[in-house]
């Protein structure tokens, strides 16, 4: 008896996912590997971290690792070891949440103007232009700089935007694919039923784009930590005592002298993130690519 | 006159977005909470003093007209005045941009041998042990994001081995030789990040064009392979890779920030950060206009080197 699992109106047995794991390229399994290792690390940590988050003087200030604090302590005397597996789950969550603002916006504009064309096109695409045109970490720093002191350090503007730098990068993408797509039949056809162009967009292109988006998606939640940990890091991110690790790095960049370890491991975690990430997105585009390529 | 008429179009274009991103910072500073006159002055200060202050700096007047001065001014080099020195904006900056410029030169100097050479390499060697090193050095580049880098290059050259000094103070009195010594870090930092994007992308070009006839042809006819390499692949697999010149442009900008900040390096991105976190607005404004500005025009030299290295268009 096979086990089949259904995802809508795509249905796999287990021996599908064997096989689909067998023939996956090795760049995707060893992402993946390490995208499990952080996504456990991310939901298990706060169950058996051994200190909170900023519980002050769990040990002697400065100690270096060992048994009890084994990534050693801060001048705080706060466990760097606890600090660092609290801050995976808020990279991670924050990471993942920008990215999926960036792209549905991206993708919703990107579509409409490749579907509309005509002066809404033309008034995008100058955006589009305008916005991309200003460094990514420039535009960033602005949008926290604008949003004023109230909301600086605020989870929620961090998220808002890593989805405003991402989303006309996007859109350009979504566009691009799109315009592949708008003069084929079954797009003409749709629009001659009388169908609404968001009915036509939602329907006929954003299944076509699918592929494209999904290594797009994948491709900025790998650049979104870095995004987090550099403004982190240049003091437009959250703020102390959240263990982001961008934020950690620069706050621990003093402590190099007395203990390189304390800046050494969130680096090291915020690094192998970003590895997983790339790795695994390397496989599913290859994989995307190779499916792509069936269909000629 | 297609070409003519394709690289006008081209510039009228980029001088519409630099105008659009001049509309756009300053209307971004613009609702920075809070006005300048007030935070000068501090909370404590009277409402006629914040008044008479905003009459001064010409606060008074509506947005539209302050732009348009704004932009004006910004044509023929006069940017305003920094709200933190009190001296002009562009007095202040002149020096910052020096800095970076000799930063942002030496590691486009160092990134070429960089890219260039590991490309070569794993290119010829393909799919042998020295490839997939390369590779996985190039995956391990890519995944260190630059103020990373930059801490550990801080950490291995100058706390473990102590080589360089931690702090990058450029004086008028800094001799040669400490400069060359101050920029070694940040300049590596900047250098490996943009050569760790391109060496990819380059070495698969490299390789689809080893494939290709015409160089089986030249290696039929007896030629080196160093010759092959070096006169007939390279020169036609670096096309493709003016535009990731331009993105690396944008990500110098981006980088400079970062790198100038860690090695504490008194240059144009460490002076962006601190007019934003103090809110001196006319600085502020200045340096996200001339970052952009120069990212336009890497851009446009980009596009502008393509249509006329590409022989269809140049012909039309």
């Amino acid at each position: 008896m096979t086990t089949r699992a259904s995802l809508g109106v795509v249905s796999f047995s287990r021996a599908d996912v064997v096989r689909f794991w067998r023939q996956a390229p090795a760049s995707f399994r060893i992402g993946t590997a390490v995208l499990a290792f952080h996504i456990a690390v991310a939901i298990t940590g706060p169950l058996w971290a051994p200190y909170g988050q900023a519980d002050l003087f769990v040990g002697p200030a400065l100690a270096a690792p060992g048994w009890s604090h084994p990534f050693g302590t801060d001048v705080l005397g706060r466990d760097v070891f606890s600090r660092v597996v609290h801050g995976a789950h808020l990279v991670i969550v924050l990471s993942v949440l920008g990215t999926l603002i960036g792209v549905v916006v991206g993708t919703t504009i990107g579509l409409l103007s490749a579907y509309l064309r005509g002066w809404f096109d033309t008034l995008v695409m100058r955006l589009i232009e305008t916005l991309i045109s200003i460094p990514y970490l420039v535009l960033a720093l602005l949008a926290v700089a604008a949003a004023g002191p109230e909301y600086a350090g605020d989870p929620v503007l961090l998220v808002l935007v890593v989805g405003f730098v991402f989303s006309p990068r996007v859109a350009r993408m979504a566009r691009a694919a799109g315009l592949d797509v708008v003069t084929r039949d079954f797009v003409t056809i749709a629009r001659l039923r009388g169908e609404s162009p968001w009915s036509v967009v939602v329907r006929e292109l954003l299944p076509n784009a699918t592929g494209t988006l999904l290594v797009e998606f994948a491709l900025r939640t790998g650049y979104a930590p870095v995004l987090i940990g550099t403004l982190g890091f240049l003091g437009f991110g959250l703020r102390p005592p959240s263990p982001e690790w961008g934020l950690m790095i620069s706050e621990y960049r003093n402590l190099l002298l007395a203990s390189p370890f304390v800046v050494l491991m969130p680096g090291l975690m915020l690094a192998s993130l970003i590895i997983g990430l790339n790795m695994w997105t390397e496989g599913l585009a290859r994989i995307l690519g190779r499916s792509v390529r069936y269909d000629e | 006159m297609k070409l003519a008429s394709l690289l006008l179009t081209r510039i009228a274009l980029a001088a519409v977005t630099l105008l659009l991103v001049s509309v756009f910072t300053f209307a971004a500073v613009e609702i920075i909470p809070g006005d300048m006159a007030t935070r000068y002055l501090g909370q404590e200060a009277t409402p006629q003093a914040v008044a008479v202050l905003k009459k001064r700096m010409g606060l008074d007047r509506p947005a539209p007209d302050r732009y348009l001065e704004w932009i004006r001014g910004f044509v023929v080099g006069d940017f305003g005045v920094s709200l933190a020195s009190e001296r002009p904006v562009s007095e202040v900056l002149g020096p910052k941009i020096r800095n970076t410029a000799i930063l942002a030169v030496s590691a486009f100097i160092l990134y070429l041998p960089l890219t260039l050479i590991p490309a070569a390499f794993a290119a010829v060697n393909r799919d042998r042990a020295a490839d997939h090193l390369l590779t996985s050095l190039n995956l391990l580049a890519v995944s260190i994001p630059p103020f990373l880098l930059a801490t550990l290059l801080l950490v291995v050259f100058v706390v473990v081995l102590p080589w360089f000094p931690a702090i990058s103070a450029v004086t008028e009195e800094t001799s040669s030789w400490d400069l060359v010594q101050l920029l070694v870090l940040p300049t590596a930092t900047l250098a490996i990040s943009m050569a760790a994007y391109t060496m990819r992308m380059l070495r698969d070009n490299l390789i689809e064009i080893l494939d290709a006839d015409f160089v089986r042809m030249a290696e039929l006819k007896g030629m080196s392979r160093q010759r092959v390499l070096w006169r007939h692949a390279l020169p036609n697999a670096l096309g493709p890779s003016l535009n990731i010149t331009a993105l690396n442009v944008a990500f110098l900008v981006s980088g400079v920030v970062v790198v100038e900040k860690v090695f504490a390096y008194p240059g144009f991105g460490r002076q962006m950060v601190d007019a934003l976190l103090i809110e001196d607005q006319p600085v502020v404004q200045a340096t996200v206009l001339l970052a952009s500005g120069v990212y336009i025009a890497a851009n446009l030299l980009a596009d502008l080197g393509q249509i006329l290295l590409n022989p269809r268009l140049r012909e039309g």
